[in-house]
């Protein structure tokens, strides 16, 4: 009998208390004890039971600022309309209140649902105290990378067609660290922080996404020939994770090279690492070459959370209530998140109605050269859907 | 022997479920590559269970109001019985069945307080701990026109229903004395208290109670308290508050409209269920839910086979409407949703046809038709 109890045991590798971290992102070779005594950068979460019952998905909605209300309201028509089994939890962060009490909550939120759908949270105080909402957020829970996938739409007049690039870019340090500081007057310093541990997850990240999805090459950007120490650090931690993944090309570019590179030849990248700040500009850059700020969503990942937002992350206040609002940003980002929670037939649904609308019928908001509303668009989605869904289109 | 090497390893499979609640907890890429749509092309698959006593009575109910709805539904009857074993289908199809429309209709299964195979798992049990349907939802609300001493009794109770005193750990160590083993486990106390929350933040409710004994069992109770209470702490948002089984048990009686979201142990949640379920009329009004991960299966909320009235065309089918008014808003057929409750409410509130537990003298068939005749209202 013992020996019968033994087998078991060993069968079951969860029973010897080895704690499973999500493959993709964390280090593979730390146990749960390394993680909580020698990763002093990494945050500890309590890691509390999913929201997912039934089949169904609670979901933690942040409308935000700007446009962000009347897209949330497109994307829950449309998943309205479609029947996706998601419950939408929706949090309202009042951007005139100086105290973090909303932000705190909508933290707490994502922490017991794990999947979050956001638009862009205003900060309007400008204090020093109060810290941007939407790094806090990054940052609270630890979501360490972000990703952005940069595809062409066909449809859309470009100067450069069939750009296919994934930026992985890291989340929580580098520039965004928050720590400035007046050391003698008239001289502001401001750190950047780069810690091996965090290079060493982002890295794993893009080297790990690039095998899943199938990509041959991997492009660190870096400044490594004036941040010497910082950005050699991110940089020599990149080519020593490249090491095990032999199957997979990487090199390196400095960033100014790297604009220039692609403004004039994009199609040499395929996965882009990159720090912070050079993730937020190159991903700005690259959503101007293929029609700006309403097309791509990006997602937010940290070991167990998940938030995906519009990929540029403006709040577009100017044209708030207008009902010219490029809502397509949105939509990709909720498909993301129906991708994520496993939901693929509702996500490719919705992708093949969005491709149809803007490629083949040509129904396009101003920012691209349309003429049609927001409105117009969701209804034209809405109606390809209806074709695809009588049409009984199988998109498995 | 035989019995204790059964019940060592039966204790070590509880022990890994622990474990193994542990994958359910977030992490990123979680379903990256699964799977999950059943809802397709329009049409909902749905697994039917009529059960034992009335059952099949009021399923049928059920369907002919579905027809006459025109709902786009299509059901898969399985016979499921533990006291008919040659005709039942076996577990494996009906489990499979559910497994893979993620939704199910179920009446009650009849369990004997006997056994003659000697073995202690019902039938009942096996099926949610194959499912690992954990969590038991019954709203308790009160009915127009149902006459009751309570008015506006408007509860949720929420149970754990796969540990606890239904982990079917019983033997006799020496002749004449039984032990029977309640298990409590941290992770599945954790997460039926995590749905208990989110489930009153999905429904927007205020207040979440815990039900508990912790003062006399105060490990295993006080473990299942403990982790409400850790809980309670992710939902600053909603008042949380604990109270022992017995005063809940005087307290619902007297004032039950102090409660709204209440969640439990195993054994406790089936006691408190049926108590609030007499409060507002009986087996044959409320409507439950057993909710797992991936699916859900909607039965009544005090379950009884009611052998007394079977064949007679007495028996009370709202319950089991209103379940199946709760399957198609779970599938989003909101407006259909609607429009069964409506009908029922209608057909309640007007009085003229009541069966006999409401005490009026029509028949199932009678109430039946009464809400297909209120149907036509339209499906806003």
């Amino acid at each position: 009998m013992a020996v019968r109890l033994l087998s078991k045991l060993s069968a079951r590798p969860e029973l010897r208390g080895v704690v499973n971290f999500s493959s993709a992102a964390a280090p593979a070779t730390l146990s749960d004890f390394d993680v909580q005594h020698k990763t002093p950068v990494v945050r500890k979460q309590h890691l509390v039971p999913k929201a997912h019952y039934g089949g169904r998905h609670a979901v933690t909605m942040l409308p935000g600022g700007g446009i962000g209300p009347e897209c949330m309201g497109y994307v829950r028509d449309i998943f309205k309309y479609i029947g996706a089994p998601i419950d939408f939890e929706i949090v309202d962060i009042d951007p005139n209140v100086d105290n973090d009490e909303d932000v705190k909550y909508a933290i707490t939120t994502i922490k017991r649902n794990g999947v979050c759908l956001k638009g862009n949270i205003e900060t309007k105080s400008e204090a020093a105290y109060v810290t941007s909402r939407n790094v806090a957020l990054r940052n609270e829970l630890d979501m360490y990378a972000y990703v952005m996938h940069c595809k062409s739409f066909p449809g859309i007049t470009t100067r450069h067609k069939d750009i296919d690039i994934h930026i992985v870019r890291q989340n929580t340090e580098g520039e965004y660290a928050m720590l400035e500081h007046e050391s003698v007057h008239g001289v502001i310093e401001s750190m950047k922080v780069v810690t091996a541990s965090n290079s060493e997850r982002v890295a794993r990240f893009a080297f790990e996404f690039a095998k899943k999805n199938n990509r041959k090459k991997v492009t660190t950007i870096h400044k490594a020939n004036i941040m010497k120490l910082s950005d050699g650090l991110f940089l020599e931690t990149s080519r020593r994770i490249a090491k095990e993944y032999p199957d997979i090309e990487h090199n390196d570019m400095i960033i100014d090279n790297c604009c220039m590179q692609l403004v004039s030849k994009p199609h040499q990248f395929d996965v882009m690492l990159m720090t912070n700040l050079y993730g937020s500009i190159v991903s700005n850059l690259v959503c101007g070459l293929m029609g700006g700020a309403g097309l791509h969503s990006g997602r937010n990942y940290g070991d167990h959370y998940a938030v995906f937002e519009p990929g540029t992350r403006n709040t577009g206040t100017a044209i708030a209530g207008k009902n010219i609002a490029n809502p397509i940003a949105m939509i990709n980002a909720s498909v993301d998140m129906l991708e994520h929670l496993g939901h693929h037939f509702h996500a490719n649904l919705i992708r093949a109605a969005v491709h149809k609308t803007i490629n083949e019928d040509h129904i396009m908001t101003p920012d691209l050269g349309g003429t049609a509303s927001s409105t117009d668009v969701i209804k034209a989605i809405i109606d390809n859907i209806d074709l695809y869904m009588k049409n009984k289109v199988s998109f498995h | 022997m035989s019995l204790l090497t059964r019940n060592v390893c039966r204790t070590l499979m509880q022990g890994s479920y622990l474990v193994h609640a542990n994958k359910g907890v977030h992490t990123t890429s979680v379903n990256a590559d699964k799977n999950q749509s059943s809802s397709t092309e329009g049409r909902i698959k749905c697994t039917l269970i009529p059960g034992d006593g009335v059952g099949p009575e009021l399923v049928y109910s059920v369907q002919e109001v579905f027809q006459a709805a025109d709902i786009p539904v299509d059901f898969e009857s399985f016979f499921f019985s533990e006291v008919n074993p040659t005709l039942s289908a076996p577990l494996e199809d009906v489990v499979n069945s559910i497994a893979r429309n993620k939704c199910c209709i179920k009446g009650i299964l009849a369990t004997p307080d006997f056994s003659h195979t000697g073995e202690l798992q019902t039938l009942n049990m096996k099926l949610r701990n194959a499912l690992d349907l954990y969590a038991n939802v019954v709203h308790v609300k009160s009915l127009p026109n149902v006459k009751s001493r309570h008015r506006d009794v408007d509860c949720i109770i929420i149970r754990e229903q796969t540990e606890g005193e239904y982990s079917a750990l019983e033997h006799e160590s020496v002749p004449g004395v039984v032990e029977c083993l309640k298990i409590i486990t941290a992770a599945k106390s954790e997460r039926i208290a995590k749905f208990a929350f989110d489930y009153a933040v999905k429904m927007g409710r205020k207040k979440v109670t815990a039900v508990h004994k912790a003062n006399i069992m105060k490990l295993g109770d006080g473990l299942f308290l403990r982790s409400c209470e850790e809980m309670a702490k992710l939902y600053p948002r909603l008042q949380f508050e604990k109270m022992i089984v017995d005063n809940a048990s005087m307290q619902m009686v007297s004032n039950p409209n102090q409660f709204d979201v209440m969640v439990t142990p195993n054994l406790y949640g089936n006691i408190v269920d049926n108590l609030a379920s007499g409060l507002v009329g009986g087996a044959g009004v409320v409507a439950g839910a057993s909710y797992s991960a991936e699916c859900a299966v909607f039965e009544q909320g005090a379950r009884h086979i009611f052998s007394g009235a079977v064949g007679k065309n007495i028996a009370n089918p709202t319950a089991m409407l209103l379940c199946s008014a709760n399957l198609l808003a779970h599938v989003n057929l909101h407006p259909y949703s609607r429009m069964i409750k409506n009908a029922i409410n209608k057909v309640l509130t007007d009085g003229k046809v009541r069966t006999k537990d409401l005490g009026g003298q029509s028949t199932t068939k009678d109430f039946t038709n009464a809400i297909i005749h209120c149907l036509t209202a339209s499906p806003n």
